[in-house]
């Protein structure tokens, strides 16, 4: 029997790929929440489904209030996708192991066939970032025509969450090696980084201490949320820099 | 009204309507296996065991497995390259009475539309395959295409599931730890 004291929160600094969110210059567009969905080939759930909190986003924006009623204060927008936490909390809940820890790229993965929808993890992720498809949701002509071939059509009953985009992080791998070299930083990005009008998200490898997005978040202010749980998030926000 | 009808089931006529209703139960089975097993129909019986005894190489027609994700098959350009050169594709009498498998190409050239070639080796949605990461690899197309040169209409010769590709991917790695995390990860081919 383990004694509560000697649990042991993990601390130690992992991860490969990791973000910057400037909160200061964010719009709220909503550029990167459509640039997700299209490339990710998130399903539309339409208004009936979304009353009943089923909407899906792999990225959202956050806005919350501040202070009491007349004088509300409304806070900077808060672009939240998955935090590829270093030590995740929806991992260890999975029965299934469908969520579990990438070796090699050091992201919290979603394994869609072995996935068989209990939506533990959902429940367990204090960021709320993971969905569930609650149907196979109607796609009329001509929309199937954009879906992404490199990434996975999600059936029903499937939970999905961001890959951080682990179709282009695997595309740029694979030209890099046919052309014999390393990944360049910033030869590639992610969906909602790239829509970015702002340029607010920055995404690179943090554990290369000469690329923008480890220099950026090593710049002092930066906040990574719920950093008290434990869970190690690779996404850093700035806000009021 | 149970009983009755096991009374009628033991008498000998009964023995022989259960007999004859296993037997098609039975050979209804058996079909839809058989039919299962097939390689799908193809627009023209594409002889691979002529091309590849000719010594043209897999890559001329699937160029796509050594540069990107999709070998490809090849368009009627591609085999009319080659054929508007062959004599006994031109000559309509000859093609009529002994190559009837050169007359769709014809056709298909002439009148301008596609052949709708049916993929045979395929995996689910859910994996995401890369031809040019296994050819870079030294992976040769008949490891997990099955040789060529004995088939017509390309067949599998092998289920692609995943422990036919973990089995390799195990293989190759050997004792290099990192190529075997990175091989054996779940996001490697699960996304």
């Amino acid at each position: 029997m383990i004694k509560p004291e000697e649990i042991k929160m993990s601390t130690d600094e992992s991860g490969k790929w990791g973000m910057v969110i400037d909160q200061d210059i964010c719009t709220g567009c909503q550029a990167c929440v459509a640039a997700c969905a299209m490339e990710n080939n998130i399903s539309f759930v339409g208004e009936a489904d979304s009353g009943y909190g089923r909407s899906m986003h792999w990225i959202r924006i956050e806005r919350f209030w501040e202070g009491e009623y007349p004088e509300v204060k409304m806070t900077p927008n808060q672009p939240m996708m998955c935090q590829q936490c270093g030590s995740a909390t929806c991992e260890p809940v999975c029965p299934a192991f469908a969520t579990i820890h990438s070796q090699a790229e050091q992201l919290n993965l979603q394994v869609y066939n072995r996935c068989i929808g209990t939506r533990y993890c959902a429940n367990n992720c204090p960021y709320q970032v993971r969905s569930f498809n609650w149907r196979d949701y109607e796609r009329p002509e001509p929309l199937p025509n954009q879906f992404n071939p490199d990434v996975t059509v999600r059936r029903r009953g499937v939970m999905e969450k961001c890959t951080f985009c682990i179709q282009r992080i695997h595309k740029a791998q694979d030209k890099a090696k046919s052309e014999g070299r390393e990944v360049l930083d910033g030869e590639f990005t992610t969906a909602c980084a790239q829509a970015c009008p702002a340029s607010a998200i920055t995404f690179g490898r943090v554990d290369d201490p000469e690329s923008l997005v480890s220099q950026l978040a090593h710049r002092g202010h930066g906040v990574k949320h719920l950093e008290e749980l434990g869970t190690l998030p690779n996404v850093t926000y700035f806000k009021g820099g | 009204m149970i009983k009755r009808l096991f009374d009628w089931l033991k008498q000998p006529l009964g023995l022989i309507a259960v007999g004859i209703a296993f037997l098609a139960l039975f050979s209804l089975a058996a079909y839809g296996i058989f039919q299962s097993q097939q390689s799908p129909a193809q627009p023209i019986q594409f002889p691979h065991a002529t091309h590849a005894a000719r010594g043209l190489q897999c890559l001329y027609c699937h160029p796509g497995a050594a540069r990107g994700p999709s070998a490809g098959i090849p368009a009627q350009a591609k085999c009319w390259a080659c054929h508007q050169q062959i004599q006994k594709t031109l000559d309509s009498q000859l093609a009529d009475t002994q190559f009837p498998l050169l007359k769709p190409l014809v056709a298909a050239v002439t009148s301008n539309t596609p052949l709708e070639w049916v993929p045979v080796a395929m995996v689910p949605d859910f994996v995401q395959f890369n031809h040019r990461a296994h050819v870079a690899a030294g992976q040769n197309c008949e490891n997990c295409h099955g040789d060529m040169t004995k088939v017509t209409v390309a067949e599998n010769p092998q289920v692609f599931n995943m422990g036919f590709c973990l089995n390799c991917h195990k293989k190759v790695a050997g004792e290099n730890h990192e190529l075997l995390v990175k091989l054996t990860d779940c996001g490697t081919c699960h996304y």
